[in-house]
C-alpha cells in the first residue's frame, strides 16, 4: 500500500501454505522481487523438501561487505551449497519443522526477507564501523576528534542496479547512505524533483528528529574518487543521501532502520509512477467532461410533429 | 474567476463570435477544391487579419480568421517546470482525441500549447454560441485542471515523504486485519486546512488505485468527517491524523457492514474532493 513490505509476499505465502500442514506437493517456481532479484522455490528428491534460492545481480559486492556471515548467522542451519545458477540457498524439511506456530511463522518471514537479509550486510558492517569510530573519537575531546580519528571509513558500494547504486559510509557521528537513481524521462524527473523536495523539506516542517536528506545531481563530495561513478552532467542521474544520526544508530532501531531504508528507491519511483497513472485517469475524465461540453453544440435533431387542418398527425419521412 | 480573468475571457469571447462568420467558399486556385483557407494559404485576399488577444506574457490566444474557417490557437498558462509538463502531457492526451473532437487540430500552431479549426462546415452543423462556449469553458477549466494536479502533485509527495521518514515505530498499534472500523476525525478550524490537503491527497489517491478497500466519506454537520474502513487504511489514516497534529481522534468499532459502500466510494469521495 503505501509503505512497501520489507518481505516477499509470494514466498510468505507460499511458505505459510506448505507450514501449514497441507499434504507436500512439488512446487517448482521463479519469483521476482525489486531491483532484478530473482528467487527459486523448488522441491528436491522428496517433496518434503524445500529449497529457496536467491540470485542477486550485486552479489559479489554483498560478499565483500561480509554478507555471507550474516546469511549464515540468520539462516543457520538451513544454509546449503547453492544451486547453480543462483548465489545462495536455504532448504527446510517439512518433517523437521519448529512444533509451535509462532516459531514457525517466525521462520516462513525470515525466509521471506532472504533479499533483505543479503543487503543489510554493508549496512551492519557500516554500523560496526560507526560504533568503532565513535568509541575511537571518545579517547578525544571535541575539538580534536576530528583530527584524531581518521574522517570516515571506505565507501561501500552496492551496484544493485544496471545503473543505480548504494553507498554506505560510516564516519564517528554519522553514517551517509546515499542512492543513485535514474530517471528515464523528463516527466519523471519533474515528478521526482517535486518529490525529493519534500523529502528535503519534511525535517525542516514536521519530522524533526528524521534523517536529514539531500539531493544533488552531481555525485556528492563523499563519492569523490568512487569507482563507477560518472558525473553525466544531464541531470538525467540523481543523488539522494541520507545522514543517520546517533539517534537513529542505536542498535535496538538498526533493524528496523535498515529494513527501511533499503525500500527507499522503490518506494520512491513506486510513487512517481502511481501519481502518473493518477493525473492519467484524471486527464481521461476532464477530456469526457470536454466532450459533453462540446456535443451540447450540436443540435438535436428534432422530430417535429406536424398537423393537418382536421388534427390529424403525420411524419414527415426524411 | 479572479479580477483579470474576466475582462479576457471578455474579449476572447467577443473577438470569437465576431470572427466566427464563416461561408462556404470554394478554392480559387485549385479547381473542385474547397479547404480551409486559413490552412491553404493561398490566396491572401480571403485571409483576415490575425488577432491576439493576450492576458500577460505566457498566456495568449491567437485567432485567425479567414472567409471559410477560423484557427484558434491557445498558449496556457506555465509558471514552473512541473506546469510545463502537466500542460505538455494534458494537450498531447488531447490532440490524440482530436477525432472525437472536431474543431481540434491535430498540431498547434508554433509557439502555442493547443489550436482549434472551425470550418464552415462545423458552423453548419453546430450552434455558433456552443461552440464559443466550448472554447472558453476549455480555457477556464484548462488552467484549473493543470492547477489543481500541481496541487495534488505537491500534496501526495508531502504525504509520502513524511510517511517515509515518520519513525517506524511511531506508525500503528496492531489491530484486527479485515475488521471495520468507524473513525471520526474532528476537525478543530486551525487543524482543518493541512488536513484537507494531506487526506485530500491520500484519498484520492485511494480512490484511484484501491477502491475494493471500502472507503466511506460521509459528511455531517460540526465539519466532522466519518470514515468507515477496513483496518490497513485505518493504519494510513492514523499517519495521516499523527502528521496532520490533528486535535482529537476518536476510534469506535463497528460490527456493520456498508453494502452500499462500493457505489458510494467513488461519488462521495469525489463530493470530498471538491470540497477540499
Amino acid at each position: 500500500m503505501l509503505l512497501l513490505d520489507y518481505q516477499n509476499v509470494l514466498i510468505e505465502s507460499v511458505l505459510t501454505e506448505r507450514f501449514s500442514g497441507a499434504p507436500p506437493v512439488t512446487i517448482d517456481q521463479t519469483v521476482s522481487d525489486f531491483d532484478g532479484v530473482t528467487f527459486h522455490i523448488s522441491t528436491l528428491d522428496t517433496k518434503t523438501k524445500i529449497m529457496v534460492s536467491i540470485q542477486i545481480r550485486c552479489y559479489a559486492d554483498l560478499v565483500r561487505y561480509g554478507a555471507e556471515q550474516v546469511l549464515k548467522r540468520e539462516y543457520g542451519p538451513y544454509v546449503v551449497a547453492p544451486e547453480p545458477g543462483y548465489d545462495f540457498s536455504v532448504v527446510v524439511d517439512l518433517e523437521d519443522l519448529p512444533a509451535e506456530k509462532e516459531a514457525r511463522d517466525e521462520l516462513v518471514k525470515k525466509i521471506s526477507l532472504l533479499k533483505r537479509n543479503a543487503m543489510a550486510a554493508p549496512f551492519e558492517q557500516a554500523y560496526e564501523e560507526h560504533y568503532h569510530l565513535r568509541e575511537e573519537a571518545s579517547k578525544f575531546t571535541s575539538e580534536e576528534a576530528p583530527q584524531g580519528v581518521r574522517e570516515g571509513g571506505e565507501v561501500k558500494a552496492i551496484q544493485y542496479r544496471e545503473e543505480e547504486a548504494i553507498y554506505v559510509k560510516a564516519s564517528h557521528d554519522r553514517v551517509t547512505v546515499i542512492f543513485s537513481t535514474i530517471f528515464r524521462e523528463e516527466t519523471d524527473r519533474v515528478f521526482g524533483k517535486v518529490f525529493i523536495q519534500e523529502f528535503v523539506d519534511a525535517r525542516r516542517r514536521a519530522i524533526q528528529n528524521a534523517p536529514q536528506v539531500l539531493f544533488r545531481n552531481d555525485p556528492p563530495l563523499e563519492l569523490q574518487g568512487v569507482p563507477g561513478v560518472k558525473n553525466t552532467g544531464t541531470g538525467e542521474i540523481g543523488y539522494v543521501t541520507f545522514v543517520l544520526f546517533p539517534r537513529h544508530l542505536t542498535p535496538q532501531r538498526m533493524l528496523d532502520v535498515i529494513s527501511h531504508i533499503q525500500t527507499f528507491r522503490d518506494y520512491f519511483h513506486y510513487h512517481i509512477k502511481a501519481s502518473k497513472a493518477y493525473i492519467h485517469s484524471r486527464m481521461r475524465r476532464r477530456t469526457a467532461d470536454f466532450l459533453q461540453v462540446l456535443r451540447r453544440a450540436r443540435p438535436d435533431s428534432e422530430e417535429k410533429e406536424r398537423k393537418t387542418a382536421s388534427g390529424r398527425t403525420f411524419k414527415v419521412g426524411s | 474567476m479572479s479580477q483579470s480573468l474576466r475582462p479576457y475571457l471578455q474579449a476572447v469571447r467577443s473577438s470569437l463570435t465576431a470572427a466566427l462568420c464563416l461561408s462556404n467558399f470554394a478554392s480559387q486556385t485549385a479547381e473542385r477544391h474547397n479547404v480551409p483557407e486559413i490552412e491553404a494559404q493561398t490566396s491572401p485576399e480571403v485571409l483576415l487579419t490575425p488577432l491576439t488577444i493576450a492576458r500577460n506574457e505566457n498566456e495568449r490566444v491567437l485567432i485567425e480568421p479567414s472567409i471559410n474557417s477560423i484557427r484558434i490557437s491557445i498558449r496556457i498558462k506555465q509558471a514552473d517546470e512541473i506546469e510545463h509538463i502537466l500542460v505538455h502531457k494534458f494537450t498531447r492526451f488531447l490532440t490524440q482525441r482530436a477525432e472525437s473532437f472536431f474543431i481540434l487540430r491535430r498540431k498547434p500552431i508554433k509557439g502555442y500549447d493547443i489550436s482549434f479549426l472551425i470550418t464552415n462546415f462545423h458552423t453548419e452543423e453546430m450552434l455558433k454560441h456552443k461552440l464559443v462556449d466550448f472554447i472558453i469553458q476549455f480555457m477556464e477549466e484548462v488552467d484549473k485542471e493543470i492547477s489543481e494536479m500541481k496541487l495534488f502533485l505537491n500534496a501526495r509527495a508531502r504525504f509520502v515523504a513524511e510517511s517515509f521518514l515518520t519513525p517506524v515505530s511511531l506508525i500503528c498499534p496492531q489491530t484486527r486485519p479485515n475488521s471495520q472500523v468507524d473513525v471520526c476525525l474532528s476537525l478543530t478550524k486551525r487543524t482543518r486546512r493541512i488536513n484537507k490537503q494531506s487526506i485530500c491527497a491520500a484519498s484520492s489517491w485511494l480512490v484511484e488505485g484501491h477502491d475494493s478497500d471500502a472507503l466511506r466519506l460521509a459528511f455531517g454537520e460540526h465539519k466532522r468527517i466519518m470514515i468507515t474502513l477496513s483496518s490497513r487504511l485505518l493504519l494510513w489514516l492514523l499517519q495521516v491524523v499523527i502528521l496532520s497534529n490533528c486535535r482529537r481522534l476518536t476510534i469506535a468499532s463497528k460490527g456493520n457492514t456498508y453494502p452500499e459502500f462500493e457505489k458510494h466510494t467513488r461519488e462521495l469521495t469525489i463530493r470530498f474532493l471538491s470540497l477540499a
